[in-house]
């Protein structure tokens, strides 16, 4: 029935010709790995872009771009390093592994993961590795999420290398970058609902042994032109309508949820006393929460609406607060950025909305939410195209009641490419003594 | 750091303060840290798999006799709880929440008597400068056995060049934290990991301080010693 229901809402949705779907996920300093280590908890010196490369635009390269972030740099707000990789697979997302040396940064296309040494040189980063076997030991292509365990990276795959669709994996690959197991999406039934086997991010609360997924579509729908899918009825069923909840150290799924409308990105509150977790439906622009059921057990239920469902806003990345009482999101469609006061997670409330961009995707908040950055591209062949196709990372200042925006970095301008996931970074503790000393010094003089 | 820069700031550090063991003689082991949160069942040993997840690096290791040995040693024939950890460490989440960790899961080992003669536990330091094969026995206090049902080995190497390759082979980074003048500290930035190791040498699990629950490290051990004993999941 579940599968039903979203197929009649994804037809009507798909009878919309302006419409978009969300990839975007574990954005920012809130929303890393719990057992990701040196959390920036105070001001960031800089933030990675991984960047997709456009043909004729510079370099056409995916590139890892690094911004000066820091106010006291003279380099604030300048683009200080940019790394091409080579060629165009479709750059999307980012982890860091455990110890937050390495950058992990996959390409949905290419199926390639690429490790950047951002630990000894934040300003300089480094391409020490390239993981070129995803497809080969598991199956799986189109590497989304990487999220860190000690010692190892989980990376929730998009789709498979038989048919290209939405029925895909997680897998593990150890920090050295070789392969340690692979584990498949429910496909089956399990506590009343049945898996679809799509997936799409994942996330982790250590003290409950409990992994939570979501789900998306495959290689084929997430690489085609987005006006040509959303006129292919066929393709638009093949969408995500489950999440699932895992016992962790078993890495087996425990219940399968009917979440129509393609769950995306997982946030789990940080407060030590929450034990719930919200996503954002893209199809069905929804908040749902996902809290225990009173019985052992796991629930999700529907608790928000984001803008108005009707005109697809298409609800993308979203930031939850350090303290877990407030939600950024983005809507892709309307280029709006959305904070929802979260103090009661069972009624999410909209308390503020301003456009910040012709297309928003990633939003990233700092830890102490006074900084939100964002960024505008979704994938290649969905964004946006002449005018609208704006490509920027843009700084706000929120000061709890607005967003003022301090700078903006056109990545069109600059010949960079499709701005796309950001990930902070602070010079090491000893550089940033020294550099302290010296401005005193400076100042002594 | 590089190698020199690391064997510098330790020795800057250590003639500079008096490095006691913060945990010297252990023997009077008072819980200190607070504990990570488990807030659930695990799942019964032997009813899931523990992936191979790398090998453990070879290297040269000072034993509590005082006399070298290959670390392969400490890694091999039995179930090994492998720690890094440095004895003036004062971190309640660090060095000495491993410490009381592994205390707590000697005990419950040592209350299954099939468990006996099957696990080891070794503590490897940090800080050759500083911690000496006495210092690191002073470290162990009464916790220190070389044989018997489960024996706790407290080791050191010979010089920082030595350590070096025996942590990135765990994966394990360490940095000496300086001070607003650029001088180093007393504090040894690292990440808290704990290995499980197989008896083949393989690291079958590692857990960082959110996975310090005693109760699912004690079920990951009876699953290896299922496995050992043909009783695969």
């Amino acid at each position: 029935m579940s599968i039903r229901l979203e197929r009649t809402k994804v037809a009507a949705i798909g009878a919309f010709a302006a419409m978009a779907v969300a990839g975007a996920a574990l954005a920012d300093e809130t929303c890393n790995s719990p057992y990701t280590t040196r959390l920036i908890k105070g001001q960031e010196d800089y933030v990675h872009v991984w960047t997709l490369g456009v043909d004729g635009l510079g370099d056409g390269s995916d590139k890892l771009v690094t911004v000066d972030v820091n106010p006291k740099s003279k380099g604030y707000g300048k683009v200080v390093h940019t790394l091409p990789v080579g060629g165009r697979g479709e750059a999307h997302h980012m982890g860091f592994t455990d110890d937050r040396k390495f950058l992990w940064a996959g390409g949905l296309d290419d199926s390639k993961i690429h490790v950047f040494d951002v630990g000894t040189d934040p300003s300089k980063p480094k391409l020490v590795k390239t993981i070129a076997d995803l497809p080969q030991k598991t199956g799986f292509v189109g590497p989304h999420t990487f999220y860190a365990m000690p010692g190892r990276m989980l990376i929730q795959a998009l789709s498979n290398n038989k048919d290209h669709g939405g029925v895909t994996g997680i897998a593990i690959y150890n920090n050295k970058g070789e392969f340690v197991a692979k584990y498949d999406m429910p496909a089956t039934e399990i506590g009343g609902a049945k898996g679809d086997g799509y997936g799409y991010d994942l996330a982790i609360n250590p003290k409950k042994n409990v992994l939570l997924t979501s789900s998306f579509t495959g290689w084929n729908n997430y690489m085609m032109d987005m006006g040509k899918m959303v006129k292919d009825a066929e393709a638009m069923k093949r969408f995500g309508t489950t999440m699932a909840a895992w016992d962790l150290k078993a890495m087996k799924p425990k219940q399968i949820f009917s979440v129509p409308g393609s769950p995306l990105e997982i946030r789990w509150s940080l407060n030590p006393k929450d034990n719930w977790a919200v996503t954002a439906t893209a199809l069905t622009s929804k908040i749902w929460l996902i809290k225990p059921d009173g019985k052992g057990g796991w629930q999700a239920k529907d608790v928000a609406t984001i803008g108005d469902p009707s005109k697809i806003p298409l609800p993308v990345d979203i930031s939850i607060s350090a303290d877990g009482k407030g939600l950024w999101v983005n809507t892709f469609m309307d280029g709006m950025t959305r904070y929802f006061d979260l103090t009661n997670p069972e009624a999410p409330k909209e308390v503020y909305s301003k456009n910040t961009g012709k297309q928003v995707n990633m939003i990233s908040q700092s830890w102490d939410g006074k900084r939100v950055y964002i960024t505008s591209s979704l994938l290649a062949n969905w964004d946006k195209k002449g005018e609208d196709n704006e490509q920027f990372l843009a700084l706000f200042d929120w000061n709890g009641k607005e967003l003022k925006e301090k700078w903006r970095v056109d990545f069109n301008k600059e010949k960079l490419g499709r701005a796309h996931h950001m990930k902070f970074s602070a010079k090491p503790a000893a550089k940033k003594a020294a550099a302290a000393e010296s401005v005193r010094v400076a100042a002594a003089r | 750091m590089s190698i020199l820069k690391v064997a510098a700031a330790l020795a800057a550090a250590a003639t500079m303060l008096h490095l006691a063991p913060a945990f010297a003689n252990r023997a009077e082991h008072k819980p200190i840290a607070a504990r990570p949160v488990m807030d659930y069942t695990p799942p019964p040993a032997g009813s899931y798999a523990l992936h191979v997840i790398q090998r453990t690096p070879e290297g040269a290791v000072i034993g509590g006799d005082g006399k070298p040995h290959q670390l392969s040693e400490y890694t091999r024939g039995r179930i090994t709880l492998l720690s890094l950890i440095y004895t003036y460490c004062t971190e309640p989440t660090g060095c000495a929440l491993a410490y009381e960790t592994s205390v707590l899961l000697r005990e419950r080992i040592l209350a299954e008597k099939r468990l006996h003669g099957r696990v080891r536990f070794v503590s490897i330091s940090f800080d050759p400068l500083n911690d000496t094969h006495y210092s690191m026995q002073a470290y162990g206090g009464k916790y220190v056995r070389a044989d018997g049902p489960l024996p706790w080995h407290f080791l050191t190497t010979a010089s920082i060049k030595v350590l070096k390759p025996i942590l990135e082979g765990f994966g394990q980074e360490i940095e000496v934290e300086v001070d607003a003048r650029g001088k180093p500290t007393r504090t040894i930035s690292h990440m808290l990991k704990l290995f499980l190791i197989d008896r083949e040498g393989r690291v079958r699990e590692i857990y960082s301080t959110d996975f310090l629950h005693p109760e699912a490290m004690l079920n990951d051990i009876k699953t290896l010693v299922m496995e050992e004993d043909g009783q695969r999941h």
